[in-house]
């Protein structure tokens, strides 16, 4: 705290130390897309309904709409920016790709962590827990349909390929 | 938001102390998922947050002589995951699983759930069947309320200006009494309930020696079917008419509303399926034990 | 529950569509039209691409969350615009004083609608302001704008703003609207735009039919709720060329409305649209654009809105309720032999993209069945409520929902399948339409063929 109502945190994000000075009330969302330039993590409705702005935080899904950037210090971030890039793709993005499950796009990197929360924790979900899952994520779109196969289909097959203890 | 101050103590004293030095200036953040979108949504917010995620009793849940206890700060989804609570009480986790989605579980707590006190509050019904008590601390010291008397109204708790809920306690008599619950929502995610209701029952030498039935979103606050309670009590176990009975007459006890989501007759049909299946399910539940 | 229409009605309607002002004269159909060969398109034969997968190509930055929308953009000494929205359904503004406003900490500067060059702009009629200016029709009306160096600035210099307003009775209800009793929203009369389409002779149809079946139908206000709400930045390029950023998706015509309400020629407007997250129709029109522009050009600085969730729900557009009059007489071998409609969509507080969907209602009212005597009424009439426009389907899903329905009425109430009875009267190859265009590639009868059995439609039943 430096006691002109600007706190300095310091987290880590997807890996990297990261550093910010930020006002109170300022969201983990503001701050990974307004200090870090991490744009990837969506502004859909700032209540924590549509689940855009899903990140994973200690390993765990939140909305970062909801979370004071402040309460993320120390504490270890992983947004869609820390999944893969444009030459290296996380499992669950080929499979997003290879099956066109997005249109506009803009619930993807909620859609994709809460995705990935899912496979670390139950890496053989049924189609009623991947539904579960995703419930926190609305997409206006799609109808979630080929989100759900491409889930399936990575699980599928990784079934063989990844151990219990290894996240997809 | 507007911007306000923000402490974090790292203990229930120095919490308290706040409290009490600040008054209605300071709100306490637990889970930030109602206090966050209140703070949204106005120009007068507190001066002062408070983030309790820090303070080391408001955590953990355990065994105690008195019973199971729960912090308040334990989060939906550790609910969900607690091996005490599906040992002890496992309808608490049917009832932790309708909440919001995976995002607010994980970071909604079981007490925020509590003292903000909407009527449809999802954990309120089950912990009502449980006889729950919840205990509150200010700087002059503890005390203990059961639930019910807890609840005041909508968003209104016995809670004091200056206190903070610490935790809440399952007395041991209602440990590993079978207890069934049923949310109803126009969706089976982030829905809010039309209608939720618990019911537990406890069987000796084939009859139903004790029951308590609870319902939610349906009145004020949670509510005891008490007559509908009263009708079950001593009925042997099997007799499904008294079960209808005492459905219709849960019915009756209830003050639904009319709202652009269901209308009060709808949720009067909600309240008398949802209680003959709570009943059935618990005392199914009794006798295979 | 069925709504039969009186002859006082009737008489009613004809009043009402006496004084309404009809923008096209009906089309009338002659009986007999000559018969066009249809165009069967052939798969792989006229173009190789047709039939083959594609990956879309915006996938892959999609899925590493680096498709750039319009909210990640931000430029150095960007300031945030906020709109301060009516208080009232119904009102006329007697002052605006921003003397508190302007001086908050943050704020560079107001804007006001008597600022804008020509405050009025719209997809057909050009009857809605960027920022009202003497009176408000609704509660999503723009009255002030206030750029901020902050978001957080610029809404709580919106709370200093003081507007002195006279509130007006209001009118919610688009048949109370059409009255002549009703609050007038903009002329002396709030149906603003109506569409006829007769043909043959319903009265001696309905003459000649076995059954007549009468009913309203109604839908309600449905909101796009596209997951990204819209967002807009304006900037001056260094020689004085406006370079707007926008979630628009209509380009051109946004550079052409523009154009009008900031009084600058076209060619000097820039409009850089992206990647949209969900438009489904309500993004269609411009918003905060012009307001933007004039802040930007006071401030000398970049300038970005974005619509909260709220504002999405009130201050976009939404999709037309109906009520719809259906009024079908029927042979006893259940053919349909006149069908007459009169439909009133509730046209919110602007007309937007009504006379669309007035248009297209009308022409797909009597639905895709072979009805010798049509006839069909649409009107488009103001409420004081939040703006109708477009929406996928443009008034279509309304009217399906009707006809539909009512076909499922009929067939239960003859006894009929109600597979059979659209088989009976479905548009066949070189069917006319009801605005007397001969359709060519119909595929109505086999597709309910091959529903019916893939569904086991047959084995179930009804």
């Amino acid at each position: 705290m430096r006691g002109d109502g600007v706190h300095e945190i310091e987290l880590t994000v997807n890996g990297v130390v990261r550093r910010a000075q930020v006002s109170p009330e300022t969201t983990l969302l503001a701050a990974l897309r307004d200090s870090w330039g991490l744009t990837g993590s969506k502004l859909g409705c700032d209540v924590g309904d549509c689940g855009a702005c899903t990140v994973l935080v200690d390993g765990l899904s939140i909305n970062s709409c909801l979370l004071l950037a402040v309460q993320a210090n120390g504490r270890d971030v992983v947004t869609i920016e820390g999944l893969g890039g444009f030459e290296y793709l996380h499992p669950l993005q080929a499979a997003f790709e290879r099956l066109s499950s997005y249109q506009c796009g803009f619930c993807a990197p909620g859609m994709i962590i809460s995705a990935k929360a899912l496979l670390d924790e139950n890496p053989a979900p049924t189609e009623l827990q991947i539904r579960e899952a995703l419930s926190g994520n609305l997409c206006r779109c799609t109808g979630y349909t080929k989100v759900i196969d491409a889930i399936t289909e990575v699980c599928r097959d990784h079934a063989g390929a990844v151990g219990v203890e290894q996240s997809v | 938001m507007k911007t306000f101050e923000y402490i974090a103590p790292e203990s229930l004293d120095d919490a308290l102390e706040a409290m009490e030095r600040h008054g209605s200036d300071l709100k306490p953040l637990a889970g930030g998922t109602d206090l966050l979108v209140d703070l949204k949504h106005t120009l007068n917010g507190p001066r002062i947050v408070m983030d309790i995620s820090g303070v080391p009793e408001l955590r953990g849940i355990e065994e105690t002589p008195a019973g199971l206890r729960i912090g308040a700060m334990v989060t939906h989804t550790e609910i969900e995951q607690a091996p005490l609570i599906a040992e002890h009480a496992p309808a608490m986790i049917a009832a932790a699983v309708t909440i919001g989605a995976v995002q607010t579980r994980n970071m909604g707590t079981i007490g925020g759930n509590l003292v903000t006190c909407v009527p449809s509050l999802d954990s309120g019904p089950v912990l009502v069947a449980l006889d729950a008590l919840v205990t509150m601390a200010g700087v002059g010291g503890k005390r203990q309320l059961p639930l019910t008397e807890f609840f005041l109204g909508p968003r209104q708790t016995a809670l004091a200006p200056d206190e903070l809920l610490i935790d809440i306690l399952i007395p041991t008599a209602m440990l590993g009494r079978p207890t069934s619950f049923r949310k109803f929502g126009l969706r089976k995610g982030q829905a809010l309930a039309l209608v939720n209701v618990a019911a537990n029952v406890k069987v000796e030498e084939g009859r139903i020696a004790e029951t308590r039935i609870a319902l939610g979103a349906v009145s004020p606050t949670v509510i005891r079917a008490v007559n509908a309670e009263g009708i079950v009590t001593g009925k042997e176990v099997g007799d499904t008419a008294v079960l209808r009975e005492a459905a219709q007459t849960a019915v009756t006890e209830a003050r639904p509303i009319d709202d652009f989501r269901a209308s009060a007759a709808y949720r009067r049909e909600l309240i008398a399926v949802g209680t003959f299946r709570v009943l059935e399910e618990a005392l199914a539940q009794a006798t295979t034990a | 529950m069925s709504r039969k229409i009186t002859d006082e009605k009737k008489a009613e309607g004809q009043k009402l569509l006496a004084a309404a002002p009809v923008t096209h004269p009906p089309a009338v159909v002659p009986d007999s039209l000559p018969s066009v060969p249809a165009l069967t398109p052939e798969v792989n034969k006229q173009t190789p691409a047709v039939g083959q997968r594609v990956a879309r190509p915006d996938i892959r930055t999609h899925v590493t969350g680096t498709t750039r929308y319009i909210d990640d953009l931000s430029f150095p000494g960007m300031l945030h615009c906020k709109i301060l929205r009516s208080a009232h359904a119904h009102a006329r503004i007697i002052s605006i004083d921003l003397s508190e406003a302007g001086n908050m900490p943050g704020v560079v500067a107001t804007l006001t609608g008597d600022e804008v060059p020509v405050n009025s702009f719209g997809s057909t009629y050009k009857d809605q302001p960027v920022l009202a200016a003497d009176r408000v029709r609704y509660r999503g009306d723009g009255v002030v704008a206030i750029a901020a160096e902050t978001e957080q600035q610029a809404l709580e210099a919106l709370a200093g703003v003081k507007v002195e307003y006279e509130p007006l009775p209001a009118v919610f209800d688009p048949l109370e609207a059409m009255g002549p009793e009703s609050p007038k929203i903009h002329r002396n009369n709030n149906v603003y735009t109506s569409k006829v389409i007769a043909r043959g002779d319903v009265d001696r149809g309905f003459e000649e039919s076995d059954h007549i079946f009468e009913r309203r139908y109604t839908t309600q206000m449905i909101e796009h709720v596209p997951l990204e709400p819209f967002a807009a930045i304006a900037l001056f390029e260094p020689d004085g060329q406006l370079h707007l950023y926008s979630t628009n998706g209509r380009i051109t015509l946004g550079r052409a409305d523009l154009a009008r309400t900031l009084n600058v020629p076209m060619n000097r407007i820039r409009l850089t649209a992206t990647i949209i997250g969900g438009n489904f129709g309500g993004k269609n029109e411009i918003r905060t654009e012009p307001i933007l522009a004039l802040l930007a050009k006071k401030t000398g600085r970049p300038v970005k809105a974005v619509y909260t969730r709220e504002e999405e729900f009130i201050a976009s557009t939404t999709r037309h309720p109906l009520v719809m009059d259906y009024k079908t007489g029927v042979a006893k071998d259940g053919r349909l032999l006149a069908r007459a409609v009169h439909l009133v969509l509730d046209g919110g507080a602007y007309a937007s993209w009504s006379e669309t969907t007035v248009g297209k209602a009308a022409i797909l009212a009597a639905g895709p069945y072979r009805i010798p005597n049509v006839r069909v009424e649409g009107h488009a009439v103001y409420t004081n409520k939040t703006v109708t426009g477009a929406m996928r389907g443009f008034g279509a899903p309304q009217v399906a929902f009707a006809y539909e329905s009512q076909m499922d009425e009929i067939a239960s109430s003859l006894g009929m399948d109600p597979l059979e009875i659209r088989m009976l009267n479905g548009f066949d190859e070189g069917s006319a339409s009801h605005t007397g265009q001969t359709l060519q590639a119909v595929a109505l009868k086999e597709t309910l063929l091959m529903a019916a059995k893939r569904s086991g439609w047959q084995e179930v039943g009804r």
